[in-house]
């Protein structure tokens, strides 16, 4: 029923290419994570998702069904930057939430509102980044939404309140919503989501499951008796992302097949060959830098 | 639950592989007694801010190991039935994890196998000196 499916979705903004050939699938119930540096593209996307921004190419389905009205009443979003009402308290916010939505749990909005010491009869101007943040959270947890799309929703707040809004989209998959949110934050990432997606310039550079990318995406590490080795093939095989040659001492990103790397390093004469376990912020970092350097490095290092 | 499972989302180790890894540990050390029931899914994601999908799916590896049991609407136990196997079983998982470290490590470092040998030799005489 809230399955996102996104088919090779393409915006332009004149010759500008926000978004280009992005396809994702967010099974229903489960947390996905947009991952990306600034201007990668994850915010258009989260338009795109919404009616707010209209794709020149590509396709947005939820449960099969293309956006309409009826499908947006199920949406709940978070903005990168909150529109909150500056004139407008806190409460004011919950009451029009209350009006604009008939399944708005105006109950749980306050329970939201105080988890995270937010006064209700505060006015928008007087929030901080980080309150504004958590209120505009606050209300879209309490719209019982099936779909949940977050730009950036931990953005300002301390770490305490950080790792709440964390528990609060676990306990809104848990109930069986489904959510795609966005992160600076790679480690709450990592905690939260089950898929991720890394988006650079527009396109998708790196997506899976978070613990099927860290078992299978593996350093290994070796070392030459000499600086002059040849690597035999290993860095043209697919499975090999990368390769980095500093002196005797190479170190391959595999994508798959690391224990097998190992072997075919230890048969060409290095020692210390070592697997080296990845963490998603190093995945992401490697999707996501420049391989051109790297090519030069291999190209002389494998003579 | 008096057990405390911890972990390290940051760690190059799947987070579903260090819950299944520290139940067992638990399990072996007797931590979590036998009968004894597991957080529900949704209870251990956000004791731990982890996916519960993640938890689900070290649930279900956990069972298929036979070192837990779900009953439908009642929750996950740590099963009853051969508790002794079942913790040795689980000891064992966590011993051989660490012996395996041990000597990819040794072996990284140039030692052969007849080397590598050798010293396991010598730590196994050096812990169970009474035995000998």
């Amino acid at each position: 029923m809230s399955t996102i499916r996104i088919n090779h979705l393409k915006k332009t903004y004149g010759p500008f290419v926000a978004v280009d050939d992005l396809s994702i699938d967010v099974p229903e119930g489960s947390v996905f994570g947009l991952l990306g540096p600034n201007g990668a593209g994850k915010t258009t996307t989260f338009k795109c998702m919404l009616g707010l921004a209209f794709p020149q190419e590509g396709s947005i389905e939820y449960g099969g069904r293309p956006l309409s009205t009826e499908v947006l009443a199920r949406i709940a979003y978070v903005p990168e930057k909150t529109v909150l009402y500056e004139w407008m308290t806190v409460a004011e916010h919950v009451e029009m939430q209350r009006r604009a939505y008939k399944d708005f749990n105006t109950a749980r909005a306050r329970e939201l509102l105080a988890q995270f010491s937010i006064d209700p009869r505060k006015k928008a101007r007087n929030l901080s980044k980080g309150m504004k943040t958590a209120t505009m959270v606050a209300l879209a947890i309490a719209r019982t939404a099936d779909v949940l799309i977050l730009d950036e929703p931990t953005s300002g707040l301390d770490p305490i309140n950080q790792r709440h809004v964390l528990n609060l989209i676990i306990n809104e998959s848990a109930r069986g919503a489904t959510v795609i949110f966005s992160s600076h934050q790679v480690g709450q990432v990592e905690r939260a989501a089950e898929h991720i997606a890394v988006v650079d310039h527009g396109r998708i550079v790196l997506q899976g499951a978070v613990d099927d990318l860290k078992a299978d995406r593996k350093i290994v590490e070796g070392i030459f008796p000499s600086e002059s080795y040849s690597l035999d093939g290993i860095a043209s095989d697919g499975r090999i992302a990368r390769v980095d040659a500093t002196g005797r001492i190479v170190r391959l990103l595999a994508t798959d097949g690391a224990g097998e790397f190992v072997n075919r390093l230890e048969a060409l004469g290095a020692s210390g060959v070592r697997v080296v376990d990845l963490n998603l912020e190093d995945i992401f970092l490697y999707a996501v830098s420049p391989k051109e350097a790297t090519a030069d490095v291999v190209a002389e290092g494998s003579k | 639950m008096p057990v405390v499972l911890t972990v390290d989302p940051r760690s190059g180790v799947p987070i579903y592989l260090q819950v299944i890894e520290q139940v067992k540990r638990s399990v072996a050390l007797g931590v979590l007694a036998a009968g004894e029931q597991l957080p529900t899914v949704k209870q251990l994601a956000l004791d731990l801010t982890i996916n519960p999908n993640t938890v689900a799916k070290a649930y279900r590896e956990l069972e298929r190991d036979g070192v837990i049991e779900t009953a439908p609407g009642r929750g996950s136990f740590v099963k009853s039935n051969g508790v002794a196997e079942t913790s040795r079983a689980a000891a064992a998982d966590v011993a051989r994890a660490a012996i395996e470290s041990a000597v990819r490590e040794a072996k990284s470092i140039g030692l052969s196998a007849d080397d590598i040998r050798k010293i396991a030799a010598t730590a196994v005489d050096r812990w169970f000196v009474e035995e000998a």
